[in-house]
């Protein structure tokens, strides 16, 4: 005996109760529910669905569905983050590599004439950490919105619009600037404060206007579902 | 998975083996296939075969397709053209481990 449509949209409820969030992981996980209960009922016909359902519960242990959903976070904070270095490498590779270049060549020429006033530096990062921030906060009201329409989250999606492993990395230029004094730096020293400046910039970039302008793509390769259901 | 501490870190070699052989799998299939070969010794549990097909899905070794079957969503894995040359790695590994195991376990006197 198969189960019927009202079975498996159950068995959805069941596993948002569960607290499974994001669709692609539902899926998954209902597909399981749904054959390993019609297994049951090869076995003994009589079980009810409810009975089969924990039966099969289970056996995904005390915590549930949780260990699957941690780690399926991970795996994919883990592909979240090739995908912004992947983009980051193009721009030190040929072609765009010239325009980084010259980028670190500018803000390396404007530190070293406003050595004095390292304030106009200083808001230079300011003007970064904001702008992370801000972008941050855009693009997760826009998701949120989105998400209300069609009541599906992915969680590449999540990931891509928002939620980022990477804020920690936004604290290194508060700390940084903090610590400037209008003094006399050494050349080397100040080479690696533009390439590092450019680095963030770079970095930003990619992970506020890149990879969310390609997050159709990206979502299409990750979930060839994406494009039944939506 | 019985006595699951020596089984675990063969789990990923185990799976990429079973989609060598048949080409693409899903999920529960897997943890049939396995039963049955192993004659229900080895059971594969939920919570540990799907963290490891995510890994490896991550990692680029294997890919998904899915189907409509039965009123819902089948989600297939198989190896990607990395995963496939990775087997071959991974399986020599893991061949050379039970050697290496069985010689401590039952040393030939010499």
């Amino acid at each position: 005996m198969k189960l019927s449509a009202e079975q498996i949209e159950k068995l959805y409820q069941f596993t948002r109760q569960h607290y499974v969030e994001y669709y692609d992981l539902q899926t998954e996980l209902v597909d399981h529910l749904a054959n390993a209960i019609e297994e049951q009922w090869q076995q003994n016909p009589k079980l009810s669905f409810q009975e089969s359902l924990q039966i099969e519960f289970k056996k995904f242990g005390v915590f549930g569905f949780m260990d699957v959903v941690g780690q399926r976070q991970s795996a994919l904070n883990k592909k979240y983050n090739k995908l912004v270095l992947n983009e980051l490498k193009t721009f030190f590779s040929v072609p765009k590599i010239i325009g980084t270049v010259a980028a670190i060549g500018i803000v390396f020429y404007l530190m070293k004439q406003l050595q004095g006033d390292f304030w106009v530096v200083q808001s230079f990062f300011f003007v970064l950490v904001i702008s992370y921030f801000a972008g941050m906060v855009i693009l997760t009201q826009r998701n949120k919105k989105r998400n209300k329409q069609n009541g599906k989250k992915w969680l590449l999606k999540e990931i891509i619009f928002g939620y980022s492993s990477s804020a920690g990395l936004i604290n290194l230029p508060i700390q940084f600037s903090l610590h400037l004094k209008g003094e006399n730096y050494h050349d080397g020293f100040l080479l690696l404060f533009s390439f590092l400046l450019i680095l963030l910039g770079l970095t930003e970039y990619i992970m506020l206007v890149l990879i969310p302008s390609k997050a159709e793509d990206f979502l299409k390769e990750t979930y060839p579902e994406y494009e039944i259901v939506n | 998975m019985k006595n699951s501490q020596l089984y675990k870190g063969s789990l990923t070699t185990i799976v990429m083996k079973l989609l060598e052989e048949n080409g693409r799998m899903y999920g529960y299939e897997i943890t049939q296939k396995v039963k049955e070969i192993t004659k229900g010794e080895l059971k594969i549990t939920e919570g540990a075969l799907y963290p490891a097909l995510h890994k490896l899905e991550a990692e680029g070794v294997l890919e998904v397709e899915i189907e409509n079957v039965d009123n819902r969503l089948r989600k297939y894995y198989k190896l990607t053209e990395k995963g496939t040359s990775e087997t071959v790695n991974r399986l020599a590994e893991l061949e050379e481990f039970i050697k290496n195991m069985q010689s401590i376990v039952n040393p030939k006197l010499t």
